[in-house]
């Protein structure tokens, strides 16, 4: 656990579920529904990982740029901010952020390369220029209050996994990592808390006998609980959604 | 209300009236302003969005990233950041001068007091960056700027990084080569805290001399300056040493005692001061264990900020006097841009480059870093075929345990003692 979390902007900016799960006035005079606000960051966030992998940057640049999204949609509309240009620009803002700059022209050929392809269509937005990403920087950073810290679950989760001599859980517990990102929990919760939840997930997965473990640690076990709760009814819903569901989402935002 | 008068009171981002320029920062022109929400005087640092087509410059970015989460009397305020006609401004607290003015001012005379005072605020702002796992990496008595109530101030972050990750490997082209420490200067990538804390040893020892302590011309005389200073290392001295990328050896020459190279100073000042230049980092004494050294709470007392002798107020700033004393009655000309008074010889290379070769140098890093993460990449565990997106999947959880893991779930747990 970083040491400097508790005193971080990161920790003083942590809201409540009830902040987060808000759809702004303006998407909803489109018809964006709840599910729909929480279906399309799901989405942008899949796209922000598909869109490292070609661009090639780490984990934690792509954690650090689904956390900038999802920050900015706390407070701004997808009406007014687009989130396929939000989304890469994010990733763009926390390349640079997080001391691995890609040029923005590369994010600019593997964003056309992505969506040339018919499969990814849905991404196409036809205004993409290096000029437009540069111009979205600036919004985000504003939007996020140039606040550009973020703490992850990542570097937890190792020293957690240890701890609790769990190592043969770590490709397990980094998958459940990775996808907390498709949900809103890196916004509401301190980042050990969610690799908690994920350990304690893998412990019942595996049959390991925790409790004792647990119960040591001075963490209040509710709170991780019920993570680990939201965390699998996340993986019962994410059944449910189909390509339909993402397309009519998304044209709600295409006028 | 003439044209002019109207140019003069008119508020960028509704909030700041314009004021002269105070000179070229790193990466674009600082002016001055008056901050009407407040009435403080502030310094606007004005980011120019480049040629380069890379939006907001990497450095500033960083300084923003770090000083956002850096709030410490000793430590330069982001008071706030706007865009404005396209280029992004970041607004500062004012600060009057700087410790380099003060060190070669030479009608000011600093008594062992006022160097304690100085000190304790360079190494209260140093211990405050390195408790939240920030390192300056740009100590310079001209990073240290000086307040109108005499506070000094650590500025000047765009070289600084977050060190959490332990094996994190870094870029040795940081610090003005004066006061760089000798595991920089032997290439070292993996460094701590202590290259900060050897740098701030520099600046006491510049605050006791009045001028740079290890004036090195290259990067081999720089290592040969301080050898000559403290002696060549031995290796029962400093065991990691041998191993660092660009390791030479050097002839042995014998050090010379402090007591000879600061006639003036106190043995408390001498013995803090052996231990900030201690050649193995490991063995540094840290940012905060020099504040509990007993220099700072031996006599004298450290002075009063607000009474530490400071440079008489610049001739800019007189002529801006004059003119803002104008300007209540009529138009006015502003006092034209000072001149960055930085001047450091042999920094040529430097200058020109430490972005670069930190871009560079990290770029490599990153990707071999990226390689290494690459080969324990771990595939995303859930199906990605609904978004017609197939990325290497192995489902991390299959849909039989689930309803089987929730009950498990369940079990009750003791609530913690503490929570």
């Amino acid at each position: 656990m970083a040491a400097n979390f508790w005193t971080s902007s990161h920790y003083k900016q942590l809201l409540d579920p009830e902040e987060v799960h808000v759809v702004h006035p303006l998407d909803k005079e489109r018809g964006i529904t709840l599910e729909d606000f929480k279906l399309i960051k799901l989405h942008m966030s899949n796209y922000i990982a598909r869109l490292a992998q070609d661009v090639k940057v780490r984990q934690r640049v792509v954690a650090t740029a689904i956390t900038y999204m999802r920050r900015v949609y706390v407070r701004r509309s997808m009406t007014e901010y687009d989130p396929r240009l939000v989304a890469p620009t994010c990733l763009y803002l926390a390349s640079k952020a997080e001391e691995s700059t890609v040029q923005a022209r590369l994010f600019v050929f593997y964003i056309k390369k992505l969506y040339s392809d018919d499969k990814y269509s849905l991404y196409r937005f036809d205004r993409f220029e290096v000029k437009e990403i540069l111009e979205m920087e600036m919004k985000i950073l504003e939007a996020l209050n140039y606040y550009l810290v973020v703490f992850h679950p990542y570097r937890a989760l190792s020293q957690l996994l240890q701890d609790a001599g769990m190592n043969d859980a770590t490709q397990l517990t980094w998958g459940l990592v990775n996808d907390t990102y498709k949900m809103d929990l890196i916004l509401i919760h301190p980042p050990h808390l969610i690799a908690l939840a994920c350990i304690y997930i893998a412990s019942v997965q595996k049959d390991k006998e925790n409790t004792a473990w647990f119960e040591e640690l001075r963490v209040d076990m509710n709170v991780v609980k019920n993570i680990a709760m939201e965390i699998l009814d996340f993986y019962d819903g994410h059944k449910l959604i189909t390509d339909e569901r993402v397309n009519s989402a998304m044209n709600k935002l295409a006028k | 209300m003439s044209e002019l008068d109207q140019l003069l009171t008119k508020k960028v981002a509704d909030r700041y009236l314009k004021r002269e320029v105070l000179g070229e920062g790193t990466y674009g022109v600082v002016y001055k302003a008056i901050d009407t929400k407040t009435e403080q005087t502030v310094a606007i640092k004005k980011i120019r969005l480049g040629k380069q087509k890379e939006g907001v410059n990497f450095t500033a970015l960083r300084e923003i990233k770090l000083l956002k989460e850096l709030k410490d009397p000793n430590i330069i305020e982001l008071i706030d950041a706007f865009p404005h006609k396209g280029n992004l401004h970041l607004v500062f607290e004012f600060m009057e001068t700087d410790l380099e003015a003060v060190i070669r001012d030479r009608n000011i005379v600093l008594s062992p007091a006022d160097i304690k005072s100085y000190l304790q605020m360079t190494l209260k702002g140093l211990a405050f960056c390195h408790k939240k796992w920030v390192l300056h990496r740009d100590m310079k008595p001209n990073n240290l700027l000086i307040g109108p109530r005499g506070q000094l101030k650590l500025a000047d972050f765009g070289l600084a990084r977050i060190f959490g990750s332990p094996d994190r490997r870094f870029t040795h082209q940081v610090f003005a080569r004066w006061y760089r420490a000798p595991e920089l200067l032997f290439g070292a990538k993996q460094y701590g805290p202590g290259v900060d804390v050897w740098a701030a040893a520099c600046i006491f020892a510049e605050l006791l001399l009045r001028r740079p302590f290890l004036q090195g011309n290259s990067d081999i005389d720089q290592l040969g300056k301080i050898f000559a200073a403290f002696g060549t290392p031995k290796p029962s001295q400093w065991p990691d040493m041998i191993y660092l990328p660009d390791y030479v050896e050097y002839q042995y020459v014998p050090g010379q005692s402090l007591r000879t190279l600061f006639p003036m100073a106190s043995d408390d000042a001498l013995d803090l001061l052996s231990k900030m230049f201690m050649y193995d980092p490991k063995a540094r004494i840290s940012a905060q264990q020099a504040l509990e050294h007993r220099y700072f709470s031996s006599v004298p007392p450290p002075t009063e900020p607000a009474l530490l002798p400071r440079p008489p107020p610049k001739k800019e700033s007189a002529s801006f006097k004059v003119s803002d004393f104008n300007s209540q009655g009529g138009p006015t000309v502003l006092s034209p841009p000072r001149k960055s008074r930085r001047v450091m010889p042999q920094r040529e290379g430097f200058e020109m480059n430490p972005h670069q070769i930190d871009k560079i140098d990290e770029h490599g890093n990153e990707n071999r870093q990226a390689a290494g993460e690459r080969s324990e990449h771990v595939p995303m565990s859930l199906d990605f075929s609904v978004f017609g997106m197939k990325l290497p999947t192995r489902p991390t959880i299959n849909s039989a345990d689930r309803s089987h893991l929730k009950r498990k779930l369940d079990l009750e747990f003791q609530q913690p003692e503490e929570e």
